[in-house]
This record gives structure tokens, sequence and C-alpha cells, in this order.
């Protein structure tokens, strides 16, 4: 894969939900997409111009812009194949 | 010490009539949740809500969209005369666009909808918004799967507008027009104050829409369903005129313009009375309203005369053969001739345009001709709503009347009582054709004049050059009422006559 990919999660502020995401999300980039993603974490009481230019609703909300198709997953992100699964990277992960 | 309950403020809707059904408004500071089936006009009466604040008001809003895109409200609303486009850029009007997209969503464990929250006090603080509409919040229950975290965060979004003190209305969508008041009972824990929009199809097979205020929790309103419209410059409703509203009678007197005639009703009608010429066709019953117009134009009585029979050239072209310059009469302002395809508009928007023309032009006697030209049109309900809610209109405003009554019997007695105009009109009178000896005569009669005395009389009439023209009294004939008159002296087979009369009119012009 050519490029560093960027992932946004958007959270609200320092709520239990957002905390849980960022920690789940963490730790898969670090244990099994080493490298593959760059994480911008965003929150949307601080830019709410953002949420509203990707149409976030929920939060925590992670956005993968690239590669297509747009994916967005909602949720504290407690479960790590459901993850990958959305984020269409289980082939990937056999490679 | 106890504190007064101050009284609820109401927030003016600008939607016409609603606000008289309402007693002024929403609650302000309060979310008000408008339920109705598709097509039913939530998303106008939002978009209205807000477009009349900015415009009449001074009061920016945000519109949260979850069905139609920005750019769909912005186009479906052009045509009202709005431009919305122009209130995004001047900051007076934000979107919060939640539109569907073609992202997958997926879920995966515990969220909220923090950001959705946050995109709407952004944009109220954006453009410093008093009012919100969020269209609809039946559609965050489709987006997300979740029913139990919606709900709580509904109920979050509301106690958060509550706060910043912005009056909202949040449409949801109602499965069917009986049943439940919105899908996924949405209004037992979003507001206080629900009102149904409907949307039935009438015994006539076209759809009738009406606006009804379920509840308004410590706060008064009407409970009858409003004709509701969407047309024109957005939505109107129309609420039925209140029977307190009836004017006092009057008790001065005034001209019908027809000299003969106000001899028989003992100087003429009074002021402020409502009343009704009946007769066939071509008996004099427009002629009738030009004497009534021409003689309050001359007294310098701004006239309103509203004409279904005819177009304004045959009528002026008839006034002008009577010696009367009506057109004259309309440039200086004291007549004002509106002529219309009872088919052109609806009951309730005739009944608008009139009380709009009376009161800006302070009409001080109004004609329309006819009103059986409507009643063929809208069916015996509308047709008596509208009969009522002009006549107490009019009484309001100390305005005197006269309308028309086309019958379709050209002899014999029309039962007037039948089309409920007897009940609400106070004069009475009787245009029709007699047969005697061989000829087609005309008989004028007044039939009653509430609060006053009349002559009982059956007069002779002709349209003559200076119009018409009361010549006197029938003498000497009996059984003038039926159509066919006969002389007293004189034996006279009325069978024959009918025969007769029969012969004659298919040649004629009945």
């Amino acid at each position: 894969m050519a490029g560093k990919n960027v992932l946004k999660l958007y959270v609200t502020g320092q709520t239990p939900n957002s905390q849980r995401a960022l920690r789940n999300l963490e730790n898969i980039l670090n244990n099994e997409l080493k490298g593959l993603y760059e994480l911008k974490v965003i929150d949307v009481l601080e830019r709410p111009q953002l949420a509203e230019d990707d149409k976030i609703l929920a939060t925590p909300t992670l956005v993968k812009i690239l590669p297509a198709p747009v994916r967005k997953i909602i949720g504290d992100l407690s479960d790590k194949e459901k993850i990958l699964l959305g984020l269409d990277l289980t082939l990937e992960k056999e490679k | 010490m106890i504190k007064m309950a101050k009284k609820l403020e109401k927030v003016p809707t600008g939607v016409s009539g609603f606000d008289e059904i309402s007693h002024g408004g929403l609650p302000r500071g309060r979310t008000t949740l408008v339920s109705g089936t598709s097509g039913s006009g939530k998303t106008v009466l939002a978009a209205q809500f807000l477009y009349k604040g900015i415009v009449n008001s001074g009061e920016n809003g945000i519109f949260v969209t979850f069905e139609e895109t920005p750019m769909d409200i912005i186009r479906n609303t052009k045509g009202f005369g709005w431009n919305i486009e122009k209130m995004t850029k001047e900051n007076k009007w934000a979107f919060v666009d939640a539109s569907p997209d073609d992202t997958d969503n997926v879920a995966v464990g515990q969220y909220d909808l923090g950001g959705f929250l946050a995109r709407i006090e952004y944009a109220i603080k954006k453009v410093r918004a008093k009012r919100i509409a969020i269209d609809s919040v039946s559609a965050l229950f489709t987006h997300f799967q979740d029913p139990g975290i919606i709900r709580h965060e509904l109920y979050r979004v509301g106690a958060r507008l509550k706060a910043l003190n912005m009056t909202c209305i949040m449409t949801a969508e109602r499965p069917t027009e009986e049943g439940q008041i919105s899908r996924f009972g949405v209004e037992e824990f979003v507001s206080d104050n629900v009102i149904l929009l409907h949307n039935r199809l009438n015994g006539r097979g076209e759809r009738e829409r009406t606006i009804e205020i379920l509840k308004f929790r410590g706060s008064g309103h009407d409970s009858e369903e409003a004709p509701l419209i969407v047309g024109g410059e957005g939505m109107s409703t129309y609420p039925r005129p209140k029977p307190q509203l009836r004017g006092k009678g009057s008790t001065q007197k005034i001209s019908t313009g027809i000299k003969g005639l106000d001899e028989l009703l003992a100087g003429g009608i009074y002021k402020n009375s409502t009343t009704l010429v009946t007769g066939a066709s071509g008996t004099g019953k427009t002629v009738t309203t030009l004497h009534f117009v021409m003689e309050g134009a001359e007294r310098g009585e701004k006239c309103l005369m509203i004409e279904f029979e005819e177009s304004p050239g045959q009528l002026y072209r008839n006034a002008f053969s009577f010696g009367w310059n009506l057109k004259e009469h309309e440039k200086k302002g004291v007549a004002q001739l509106i002529c219309h395809y009872p088919e052109d508009l609806k009951a309730e928007q005739y009944l608008r345009m009139i009380q709009a023309l009376v009161i800006k032009n302070k009409s001080k006697r109004l004609a329309l001709d006819s009103l059986s030209a409507l009643q063929r049109i809208y069916g015996e309900e509308k047709f008596r709503e509208f009969v009522i809610g002009l006549n107490a209109f009019l009484k309001m405003r100390n305005v005197t009347s006269l309308f028309t009554n086309t019958t379709n019997q050209l002899l014999g007695i029309t039962e007037i009582t039948e089309t409920h105009l007897s009940t609400i009109t106070d004069n009475i009178i009787i245009l029709k054709y007699v047969e005697l000896g061989g000829e087609m005569r005309r008989l004028l009669s007044v039939l009653k004049q509430r609060g006053s005395m009349h002559k009982k009389e059956l007069m002779e009439y002709e349209i003559g050059p200076k119009g018409l023209n009361i010549l006197g009294p029938f003498e000497g004939v009996e059984n003038l009422m039926s159509g066919s008159a006969r002389k007293v002296e004189i034996r006279f087979d009325e069978e024959e006559a009918e025969r007769e009369f029969m012969k004659e009119s298919t040649k004629g012009r009945i």
C-alpha cells in the first residue's frame, strides 16, 4: 500500500466512550496495523466545523477515507474483529 | 413567598391562521413535536417557522435536516418566494446537514450523539439562533439501530435546547392517519407540546390537509382541526371564526340604491346587515348588485364587489348601459371589482382574500355575485363554513353586505332554507318570473327583514334604462308566487299554462 492513510477518530471531550475508543484503536493500530495508518483525533467540541463537514452524528466515530469506500464505524470500538472487517482490512491482515 | 408562575410566552410561527388557534404561536423555549403522515406538510411547516422568524421577528434559525439535503430545501421553497440561500450567506439561517450519504455505518460498542449535539450548538452560536427545526427525529431511529440510545440522546438534545432557551420544532413520521401519534412513540419523551398534521382523502377524492393542536402543556390553544393549504407564499391555515365575534346590530338604515325597494324595506336596509337577493337567471340579480355598489360609491362609501358570474368587461358594459361609470369609481378608489372563476381558489382562500381586501380597503359595502357559484364548486359543508365565516367577519367589521343566489327553478317557489342561507341573512329579497296573460312578467318581494317592518306586497318591476325599476303592485291577480298567476275573474287552465310554458321554455333561454 503506497503512502500512509489517515484515520480520523471523532470524540466528545473526555467521555468514557471516547477514551475507551481511543485506547482500543491505538491498540489495534500498534499491534495489527503497524505503521499503515496515521491517526487524527478530533474533539467535536473543539472542531465542530470538521464534524459538520464529515457529517458526524455519533461519537465516537472512526472515519476511514482511503482506501475507498469511505467507512464510518461508530461506538467505543470494543470488538477488534469487527473493526478490521469494517475497515476492509481482513486481507491486509492476512498478508 | 410564593412565586407567581410566569405566563408562557408564545413565539409566532408566521403560518397565517395558526397563530390564532395556538393563541399566539409555539411556547417559547420549548420543543413542539409536529407529527404527520408523509406529505402532510411537516417540512414546510418547519421551514416556514424559521423563515418567518427571520423575516418577521428577526429571530435567526437552524434547520437540521435528516431526509432532504439543504439544497433540496432551498430549491423546494423557492416557489414560495423564499430565498433561504441568501439567508445562509447572511448568517441568519444555518443548516445542520444530516441527510443520508453513501457511507456505510457500522456500530461497534457504545456511542452517544455527542457529534450531533456539538454541531447543533455550534450552528446556534454561529448565527445566534433563537429557533431550531429538526426534520425529522424519526430518521434518527432508522439511521441508528439502538432505539434505547436514541431515546436517551433525544431527551438530552431536548434538555440542552431548553437550557439554551431555543424554541424548537421536531417533526416525526406518523405511520397512518389513525392510531399511534408517531413512529417509535417519540411524543412520549420528546415534548409536552404536540401538533398533528392530517392529510386525508375526502369524499370527493381530493387531498385535504388540516392542522390540529393535540396538547400544549400549561398553555392555551383551540382544539379544533383547521384546514391547511400549502401554496402561494407557503403554508396557511384557516380556522373557523369564533361565534363571539358577532357584531352588534345597527339602527341606521342605508339605501339599496333602488328607490322602490327602499320603500318596501321601510327606508332601506340596516347598516351591517346581510341581504340575500335570490332569483332565477336573468331576473336582475347582478343589476341589483350594481345598484347597491353604485349607491355606496356615490356616497363615498368604500365598496367591494366580488363577481363570479361575469367578466370585468361585461360588467363595465352592463353598468355603463344603465348610466353608471363603474370604472371611474374604481379609479377613485371607492369601488373595487374582483372578478374570478370560482374554481380559482379554495373556499378558505376566498375567505382570506375577501377578509384581506376588506381590511386593506376599509370596505363598508360588500357585494358578492353569486354565492351559488361557490356552492356549486365546494359542496355543502365547505360552503356553509365559508358563508358563516364570511358573515361573522363582515358583522365584526360593520360591513353591509349583499349576496346573490341563483335558483334553478324559473317559476315557482324555491326552498331557500335548504341552502343554509336563510338563517344567516337578515334580509331576503325574491326576484322571479311570473306568467300572466301569456306574458312573462317580473315580480319582486321582500320575504323578510330582520328587526324591521317591511311591506309584503308583491311588486312588478322591469329592467329599464336606469336599472331595476319598480312599477307597482300586481293587482287583481292571485297565485303569483307559484309562478303561473291568473287574473281573479278569469278562469284559467293551470295545466294548460304549464304546458304552454314548457313549450315556450324549450325554445327559449332556459
